[in-house]
């Protein structure tokens, strides 16, 4: 557990790094598990809000807006092979298109970015690091290209604090990482 | 004959909502509501620790995680009889009413209000004029005429980039857009002061479950906050405090922005009291317990059939018959084995995949039905159950909203009237201002507990040997909300979650009666084939909570929905 900064402040944290996915979904634990690999292995400045953010939809707006930065690592559509990096900025982003929507629930990524900066708080600097997926089936597993692939996204995401001037410290005790969901039914069904 | 629409946002990733429509004369004719994802994920908690099932049931879906933690720990607490802490409840309370405000808050305005207001209509708007308007609707102290002037340059700004931003999807233009200019401005406004106050309830969520959008702090048996008035790494008066100045923001908003605002836009688009009665059966349950066992609580529940107040029948806790005898699921047009309908408990999520057949299977949803009657959940459903008992807040906040309504409106429109597209929309408001109302008690009651000594938060659960079987409940944003378990010898044996999408969304059963969705479109005008806005607005109206989800950036800019005219 990361011990600088006491949850219950009311202020935002300029930065935000935020894991996107459904744990129950295979791949799409690619953003969690990466999440629980930082906190694992590096002590965080008070200025980083680390969230595992699971599958927000609209609500990942309260958790953009007002920040000066944000990393994002979330699962990717595209094409490549299964445990391939995508990284991209705000730039690239930008060009995408935003689709109409019925449920509060369709990923809302671009959304979240427009909404916040209509209203003048959206972040400066944005980076996804993405990763294609091979399966999203109903899994507590992440298949073996995804798993290899998390360690190297750790990195890239310490590597982006640092360039923000807030790098991270490794830590020494080495605690195993608290991916909770990888845990196995006690017995078969 | 007709024009058949299909709204399907098709994407890489399944578990999404596909409304087809028929229209024919610019009227809605035939419907089928369907969802295109398995939604068997209870199936992974099967040969579980019961204690740790909340944990998992709270990834069920990505912005109902709150609600799913909760239905999990009191289905297995209902299982094993056992009541827990009075300090536990409240602080349970605290946070359902925080996670359910934001939700709303959001429904409203960053789903929803770009259904009704034009923003290309706003560059066009005297923000004098509009300043005007917001004060004689309420003391909000967010309509100043300079406010309305910054708002209207930013989406001057946007318009005139070429880059639309969040606006690029609108339907604009659209004759069923009828709001002049200012009040657009207004409306919109309010969306983007909304960021605000939907993080300010998140914070309460967050001080009070340590993390979000995943609790962290909750437990079989109660809640793992700790306590202590003289230690500040506990839970102390500073973090009480904390949460009470934030609940102190949000009531002022959405007592004087949200709550204005929804009988301002109901007032101004009457017509909508006359679409989307549908099916008009409703089923709540009560929730915010007032004491440990779950004996009493602050939001009454029941039944409503046929759309007449005076059947009301109470449901007064999970233990009660009317509700646990009268739950089940039909699976008749749904892609599951099995055919008529069984109880949760006993219930089986085995696949049986065909492909979209009209008139035979056509959805991964199940069919809930009530007694066999299809039931409509949600905050209407809510308003209307508390408001046929004479709940006293209820009664309050709908005859203020009714009032309020009918003057903008120029005629009488009354609790009858809400039971369509527009009364959802307003139902959801009303139900917004009694749970910050209600926030404010169940504060009170934590705060008073506390200062009379009682710091238990806490007592472990024991197993017994053999089967048991709980369900627990939650009148969730959406409705409705049950997980059914069955406990053997400490294990999770089945477990199913009837959610209040799948009782919404259901689509038609054995009797080949639709679901609340389905049944609400009929009759929905449609003035363009090519832009069915109208379709939206009823289909938002429920706020469908479908995806449950899966979620995959898709940075190649794919298109991931369209409306295919067949």
């Amino acid at each position: 557990m990361r011990p600088a900064r006491e949850i219950a402040t009311t202020a935002t944290a300029p930065v935000a790094v935020i894991g996107l996915g459904n744990v129950l979904l295979g791949d799409d634990a690619f953003g969690p598990t990466v999440i629980a690999l930082l906190r694992a292995g590096w002590d965080f400045p008070g200025d980083v809000d680390l969230i595992d953010g699971g599958t927000p939809g609209l609500h990942l707006v309260a958790s953009v807006h007002g920040r000066d930065a944000l990393v994002l690592i979330d699962a990717v559509a595209g094409s490549g092979a299964p445990g391939e990096l995508r990284l991209y900025r705000r730039e690239d982003l930008a060009r995408l298109p935003i689709l109409s929507r019925v449920s509060p629930h369709d990923p809302a990524v671009l959304e979240a970015l427009a909404i916040a900066d209509l209203a003048g708080r959206g972040p400066r600097t944005v980076l996804v690091v993405g990763a294609v997926p091979a399966s999203l089936a109903m899994d507590t597993n992440l298949s073996a290209p995804l798993r290899a692939a998390c360690p190297a996204a750790a990195a890239l995401v310490v590597d982006e604090l640092a360039r923000l001037g807030l790098a991270p410290r490794a830590r020494r005790d080495g605690a195993p990482p608290d991916a909770w969901w990888l845990r196995h039914a006690t017995e078969s069904p | 004959m007709g024009t058949r629409l299909t709204i399907d946002p098709v994407t890489r990733i399944e578990g999404h909502l596909r409304v087809d429509v028929v229209v024919d004369g610019g009227r809605v004719t035939k419907s089928w509501a369907s969802c295109t994802m398995w939604r068997g994920i209870e199936t992974i908690l099967r040969g579980r620790d019961p204690r740790e099932a909340w944990v998992f049931a709270q990834r069920f879906c990505g912005v109902c995680t709150t609600v799913h933690a909760m239905a999990s720990v009191r289905a297995v607490e209902d299982a094993l009889q056992m009541p827990i802490p009075p300090n536990a409840q409240y602080i349970r309370n605290l946070i359902l009413i925080a996670h359910g405000l934001h939700d709303h808050i959001v429904h409203f305005y960053q789903l929803s209000a770009l259904d009704w207001i034009d923003v290309t209509t706003i560059p066009k708007a005297d923000p004098a004029k509009a300043a005007a308007i917001g004060e004689s609707l309420s003391d909000w102290p967010g309509n100043s005429r300079l406010e309305m002037k910054k708002v209207q340059d930013k989406v001057k700004a946007l318009l005139s980039s070429g880059q639309l931003g969040i606006f690029q999807n609108g339907y604009w233009g659209h004759p069923a857009m009828r709001l002049e200019p200012e009040v657009n401005l207004l409306l919109l406004a309010h969306y983007l002061q909304a960021l605000d106050f939907q993080r300010q309830a998140n914070k309460v969520v967050a001080v009070l479950g340590a993390k979000t959008p995943h609790i962290q702090n909750l437990a079989v048996g109660g809640v793992m906050n700790a306590i202590n008035l003289d230690n500040v790494a506990t839970f102390n008066m500073d973090r009480l405090w904390m949460v009470k100045g934030l609940l102190d923001g949000i009531v002022a908003f959405v007592q004087q922005a949200y709550f204005s605002d929804a009988c301002a836009l109901a007032g101004l688009y009457p017509d909508w009291f006359r679409y989307g009665a549908g099916v008009q059966n409703y089923l709540a349950v009560p929730d915010l317990p007032t004491d440990g066992a779950g004996t009493a609580y602050d939001l009454p529940g029941g039944t409503i059939f046929d759309g007449k107040l005076d059947t009301i029948h109470p449901i007064r806790s999970p233990r009660d018959d009317w509700w646990r005898a009268g739950v089940a699921e039909d699976v008749t047009h749904a892609w599951y084995q099995g055919a008529g309908a069984q109880q949760p408990w006993a219930g089986e999520t085995i696949p049986a995949y065909t492909d979209f057949q009209d008139d035979g299977k056509y959805s991964w949803v199940k069919a809930p039905r009530f007694q066999g009657r299809p039931m409509q959940v949600g905050p209407l459903a809510n308003v209307l159950v508390g408001y046929a008992q004479n709940h006293p807040l209820t009664k309050q906040w709908t005859d203020m909203a009714l009032g309020r309504v009918s003057t903008a409106a120029g005629r009488r429109v009354t609790v009858d009237d809400l039971q369509s597209t527009m009364g959802r929309y307003l139902a959801r408001a009303i139900r917004s201002a009694i749970l910050i109302d209600l926030a404010n008690r169940h504060w009170e009651f934590l705060a008073d507990n506390i200062g009379r000594g009682d710091a238990k938060t806490y007592v472990p659960p024991s197993f017994p040997k053999g089967a048991v079987e709980g369900v627990g409940f939650h009148e969730a944003p959406r409705g409705s909300l049950s997980h059914w378990v069955v406990v053997e010898n400490g294990i999770l044996r089945n477990y199913q979650a009837v959610v209040p999408t799948t009782w919404n969304a259901s689509p038609r059963d054995e009797h080949g009666t639709p679901g609340p969705y389905e049944a609400s479109l009929l009759g929905n005008p449609v003035a363009d084939t090519d832009r069915p806005l109208e379709v939206l607005r009823t289909v938002h109206s429920f706020d469908p909570c479908m995806a449950c989800a899966c979620h995959v950036l898709d940075a190649e800019g794919q298109t991931v929905a369209t409306v295919k005219v067949l």
